[in-house]
């Protein structure tokens, strides 16, 4: 399995090269094109419960889609809804990645999608909501992004503050606090952040450079209100 | 060589993510082996004794051992996940290590009650909210719809009252619009300081049916009267409608359902999917629920009422349980009505509690009146 970026930047998309016999899973929606020779499925991972509680808890897709090379080998070519960069992860049994609920955008067969609880405070804090996917297992991992991703790299003990709605993926390695962007309640909102994430390493976080929900309110404001 | 990894190491000369290796444990401390490098080298191994070690619980969810040291390469920081390798280290540590690997297990320990006992607080004030919102919502509901004035209730029923009229066949005139006329009049005249005008409708349909709609507007189909084998069946029919009006229950649920549809968007937000069908049913069953305690309501109010007219409330009973014949293969729960049996069950036992009482005719005859009606069919709603 090899995959390449292709149009890297606001507008990318993923080409994989699959080998006959070899499949991937993406999200529901994510193929653009692929060769004849892949079959798309649509499987609910982790079964009908496991979907269920994906679907329910962290707001992703009941469905994913899987490319299978099942008439020999082809490629297949991913690309993510929101305009913003991809970056593609290499899994090997022991790393795991906590992933927000749009990031993500493909994985290997071999990489397993959960659902995970947070604590309360940051699951009401975090505006991630209270349930995240879990990457484990091995392979490929590709992610998605509302802007540009950018990549924190935390020795151990080290510390990054990061705004909570540019957070795309974190290594479980990593532990982070909510906590008020500055020391007073008031300032904190006035200064447009709110509550920021304190991530202590070692692991790596992926952010992105906008903000979904802030650009939703920014466009918001020019949309006709209907009578 | 391929080899399966079962830790994460981190180190000055390390990628951020770290470096998967796999951990050994032995009697003198730790062997970390590498995997080779991608150039194609060998893979190197190093060992640490377990005198060099401190011991924490680290990662997200403080679930993970964190071994530190320091060697000739610099601080090196290992992340243990696997449960069967932190067992066998718990198993060789020496006793020195034993006082912070119980301090890092008890971390775990607290962290996971305190995520038990948040998530227990929150499953209860939820479980608190939907039995508040099931038992205690009557009398709030109360409360708004006291407030509405009588005058907002007419329009409503009269605007709703004349889109309904609009493709019906009235019948105008004849002894059945005096015959419930008379009833409306006998029962409403004991109601004391009645705020309501009653304003009666028959309408020519085959449908076993008489509803009453806000601000005292009330509509009887012929196939009811045609189904009634005399005027104290539909008088009781009659008493039920009325009370409808008189208790405002048609006010109440428009208010229950838009404060119940508030309450359960602010609790729930606006889900897609399956979360929206699960909403839309909450709300739904809710207000059949309330539909039943009215509906239970009125008979009972309706009982008294026909009392005081002094008009025999045995009509209502054998209307009920003439119903009932086709109530077979409907559930309860699901209706908006309780069960006709249930409810002419209820109402002999009301009956039984009242003195007997003293009856008036009415000025006409109910066969002559069902005559006028015309030939009775079978159909029914």
């Amino acid at each position: 399995m090899k995959s390449e970026i292709l149009y890297p930047g606001a507008f990318p998309m993923v080409r994989i090269e699959l080998a006959e016999g070899e499949k991937i899973k993406a999200e529901s929606g994510a193929m653009v094109a692929c060769s004849p020779t892949i079959d798309i499925e649509s499987k609910m991972e982790g079964g009908f419960l496991g979907a269920l509680s994906r679907k329910f808890l962290t707001g992703e897709k009941f469905f994913f889609q899987t490319l299978r090379a099942s008439r020999g080998a082809g490629e297949v070519l991913l690309a993510s809804t929101v305009p913003g960069e991809v970056v593609v992860l290499e899994l090997d049994g022991v790393n795991e990645y906590m992933v927000q609920k749009d990031g993500f955008l493909a994985g290997a067969d071999g990489v397993t999608i959960d659902s995970q609880m947070q604590s309360m405070t940051r699951g009401l804090l975090g505006g991630e909501g209270f349930f995240l996917l879990k990457m484990s297992g091995k392979g490929m991992l590709v992610l998605n992004s509302f802007g540009a991703i950018h990549k924190i790299e935390l020795k151990p003990g080290q510390e990054y503050i990061v705004d909570n709605s540019h957070l795309v993926a974190w290594s479980s390695t990593t532990s982070y606090n909510i906590e008020k962007a500055t020391s007073g309640w008031v300032a904190s909102f006035t200064s447009g952040e709110g509550f920021v994430c304190r991530f202590r390493g070692p692991g790596i976080v992926f952010i992105q450079s906008r903000n979904p929900g802030g650009f939703g309110a920014w466009v918001r404001q020019f949309i006709p209100v209907s009578e | 060589m391929t080899m399966s990894s079962n830790a994460l190491c981190f180190g000055d000369e390390f990628s951020a993510s770290g470096i998967p290796c796999l951990v050994h444990i032995e009697g003198h401390g730790l062997t970390i082996t590498f995997p080779p490098d991608h150039d194609g080298g060998e893979s190197r191994s190093e060992s640490v004794s377990f005198s060099a070690l401190t011991v924490s619980a680290g990662g997200l969810d403080h679930d993970q051992l964190v071994l530190t040291w320091t060697g000739l390469a610099g601080q090196r920081t290992l992340y243990l996940k696997n449960p069967d390798v932190i067992r066998v280290f718990r198993q060789a540590a020496p006793d020195h290590l034993t006082m912070p690997l119980e301090h890092a297990a008890a971390q775990v320990r607290q962290v996971r009650q305190r995520h038990r006992a948040v998530w227990t607080i929150v499953g209860a004030i939820l479980v608190t909210l939907v039995l508040g919102l099931w038992f205690g919502s009557d009398g709030l509901v109360e409360l708004a719809v006291n407030r509405i004035p009588v005058e907002w209730e007419n329009k409503l029923g009269e605007s709703a009252y004349r889109d309904f009229l609009i493709h019906q066949d009235v019948v105008k005139e004849g002894p059945a619009v005096d015959a419930v006329t008379e009833m409306v009049r006998r029962l409403a005249k004991p109601i004391p300081d009645n705020p309501y005008t009653f304003n009666i409708t028959v309408v020519k349909s085959d449908v076993v049916n008489a509803f009453a709609l806000p601000g005292g507007y009330i509509v009887v189909f012929t196939g009811l009267m045609k189904k009634a084998e005399n005027a104290e069946e539909v008088a009781g029919v009659l008493a039920h409608e009325l009370n409808h009006v008189l208790q405002r229950h048609g006010l109440e649920r428009i208010v229950k359902q838009l404060g119940f549809v508030a309450v359960v968007s602010i609790v729930l937000g606006n889900p897609p999917g399956l979360g929206g069908v699960m909403k839309q049913l909450g709300v739904e069953l809710m207000t059949l629920k309330f539909g039943r305690a009215q509906e239970t309501e009125a008979d009972v109010t309706g009982l008294q009422l026909l009392y005081q007219a002094k008009i025999n409330p045995e009509g209502m009973i054998t209307f009920f349980q003439r119903l009932a014949e086709k109530d077979e293969g409907r559930v309860e729960w699901f209706s908006t009505h309780p069960m006709s049996s249930g409810r002419a069950e209820r109402l002999k036992i009301e009956l039984a509690a009242m003195p007997k009482p003293t009856l008036e005719p009415f000025s006409f005859e109910w066969a002559k009146i069902r005559t006028s009606l015309g030939p009775s069919t079978s159909s029914s709603p």
